[in-house]
This record gives structure tokens, sequence and C-alpha cells, in this order.
């Protein structure tokens, strides 16, 4: 029955929960850490959600994170997440809070719609962690992306380095209703209009 | 510009860089630490400059922060060199990642 014996512990523990509830984490992430009670855990989320959370499972493969676009804004967050953990001693899931919330404002900041979730995030760490994916150097521009491990790293090149030919061709239009912000609406009517790459640096030299 | 002036702008960068950085790291130390790219030590001792302190740091005619990026890579990503207007937002994206990647020299 004792959960958590000190009441401090308790406290850091629901404001941690709260914080996760408000960046729109599943309650498998409340679950999973924080040691409150699941009846608890269902109120606290009512209470500060105003609803009751998604059910059903969490996504479990780690082929979302090699598509192309989510590999760019998991790459960043994990980026971002790595370099708190190392400059900072953090427990876990703050470094996981803390990252994803650089990762929202940085989304903000350059006006895109923000393709990972709280609960994705928080995933990908797991696994990295369990050694299921990992971060692998680009052979060209040096900056390091989400990969599966054994990756060759002598050989890789990133997705932003490397875009795959229809990379944002035709993208934006048919899922504007998902991500309206993430392409400026005079690049995908030149996208329209010419085929010309949006979203993505040209594969090679263009004037 | 002449050497007064010039010197009154970079006090006033400097200092407005020096609050900037204390209320970061007030509020948030760990992301400031990502935010200003400097080490724990370094943000400590930001964090409990005193207002007079930073008034005479300020005071010098060298600006106290530096650029984050040195070389030609994140540069061409951010001033988007050589690349049509359609790949913006990818290569700041791309810039970010890049940053975002160097904790070496934080610490």
């Amino acid at each position: 029955m004792a959960r958590s014996k000190s009441i401090l512990t308790e406290a850091r523990q629901i404001e941690r929960a709260v914080m996760l509830i408000h960046l729109g984490a599943r309650l498998q992430v409340l679950e999973s850490e924080t040691d409150l009670s699941y009846e608890r855990l269902l109120r606290l989320y009512k209470e500060v959600a105003g609803k009751s959370p998604s059910k059903g499972q969490l996504p479990f493969s780690t082929d979302w994170f090699m598509t192309w676009q989510p590999n760019i804004h998991s790459s960043l967050f994990l980026n971002t997440h790595e370099y708190l953990n190392k400059v900072a001693a953090l427990d876990e899931i703050d470094t996981v809070i803390k990252a994803y919330q650089l990762y929202l404002e940085q989304m903000q900041s350059q006006g895109l719609e923000p393709l990972l979730s709280v609960t994705r995030a928080w995933r990908l760490v797991k696994f990295v962690d369990n050694g299921m994916l990992t971060m692998t150097k680009c052979r060209k521009c040096g900056g390091h992306f989400v990969t599966h491990p054994h990756e060759i790293a002598r050989h890789y090149v990133c997705g932003l380095c490397n875009p795959p030919a229809r990379a944002g061709k035709g993208k934006p239009a048919v899922r504007c209703d998902l991500d309206a912000d993430a392409a400026p609406a005079g690049a995908s009517l030149l996208a329209l209009a010419g085929g010309r790459p949006v979203g993505g640096p040209a594969p090679g030299p263009r004037g | 510009m002449n050497t007064e002036q010039i010197l009154a702008e970079i006090r006033e960068a400097n200092l407005s860089y020096l609050m900037l950085a204390q209320s970061l790291i007030r509020i948030d130390r760990e992301q400031a630490l990502f935010r200003h790219g400097v080490s724990e030590d370094t943000a400590a001792l930001i964090g409990t400059l005193t207002p007079a302190q930073m008034m005479r740091i300020a005071t010098t005619n060298t600006l106290l922060c530096r650029f984050r990026m040195d070389d030609d890579v994140v540069w061409n990503l951010l001033t988007n060199h050589g690349k049509g207007a359609a790949n913006d937002g990818m290569s700041r994206l791309h810039a970010s990642i890049l940053l975002a990647g160097r904790h070496q020299e934080a610490a």
C-alpha cells in the first residue's frame, strides 16, 4: 500500500505528472515514471486535462522514427536530450521533459508543427536505452541522427543531406490539414507549379 | 559611430545579455545551459552576479557572448547559401540539429 513514503517525493511526482499531462503525455508514461497509483493518476489526468485520457496501446514500433520527417524531428529532440544529459545531472524523466519543452520552443520559433509527441519522445529515449535505436553521425554534415543500431557509420548520410526523391513533393498539399504551418503557402504553390522539392535541401547543387 | 557610441552600444548589448542569461538561469538552470551553451560552473557564476558586478563586467570594449557556429556547414544552412527559399524551413531545422549536437563545447 505504501507506495511513496515521503510526502515531498510524492509532491515532486505529482508536479512531474502534471507537467507531463500538460505536454500531452499518455497515461502509460505517467504510470511508468511515477509511483502514483493508477486511480490517482486517472483523477489527476481528468483534473488537469479536463478529459479522460486516450485509451489503447502505445505505439511500439521503431519504424515511425525512421520515416523522413519524423526522423528529423526525433533527431532534433534526441540531440537536445543528449545535450542536457551531458551538461546537467537530472533524473531521466526530467531530462525528457526539459528537452521536449526545448523541442516545442524550437518548433514554435520556426513556425513548424511539432510532429513528435511527448509520448513518442519518451518512447524514443527508452528505445535508445534498450539499444533498439541509436544515433549515427552523418558523413556529410557531421550531425547525429536517429538510426537503427549497426548502421554502417562510414557510409551513413542523413535524411537532410540526402532527402528521398519525393521528400516534400506533394506532401504538404495532401496533409495541409495536419501541418498547415509546416509548409509556407508560397512554397507549396511553387512545388505544385514546378515540381520543385519543398521541405528538403536540393539533392544536388542548384542555382 | 564614434568610439563613445561604440562603447555605449557594447555595454548595452553585454548588459542585456547578462541580464537575460541570469533570468534564464534562474528560471530553469538546465535549459539555460542548453540555451547559452555554457558550462555549469559558468552558469552558477552568472546566476549569482549582482547588478553592480554585471554593470562592471559589461563595461568593456569587447562583446561577452560569441557566435556558437564557427563552421561553414551551419552558416550555409542558416543563410541558405545556394538554396531556394523553399528549403528554408528544413535548412533551419538542419542547423538546429547540428547546433544541438554540440555539447562538447559547453562542457
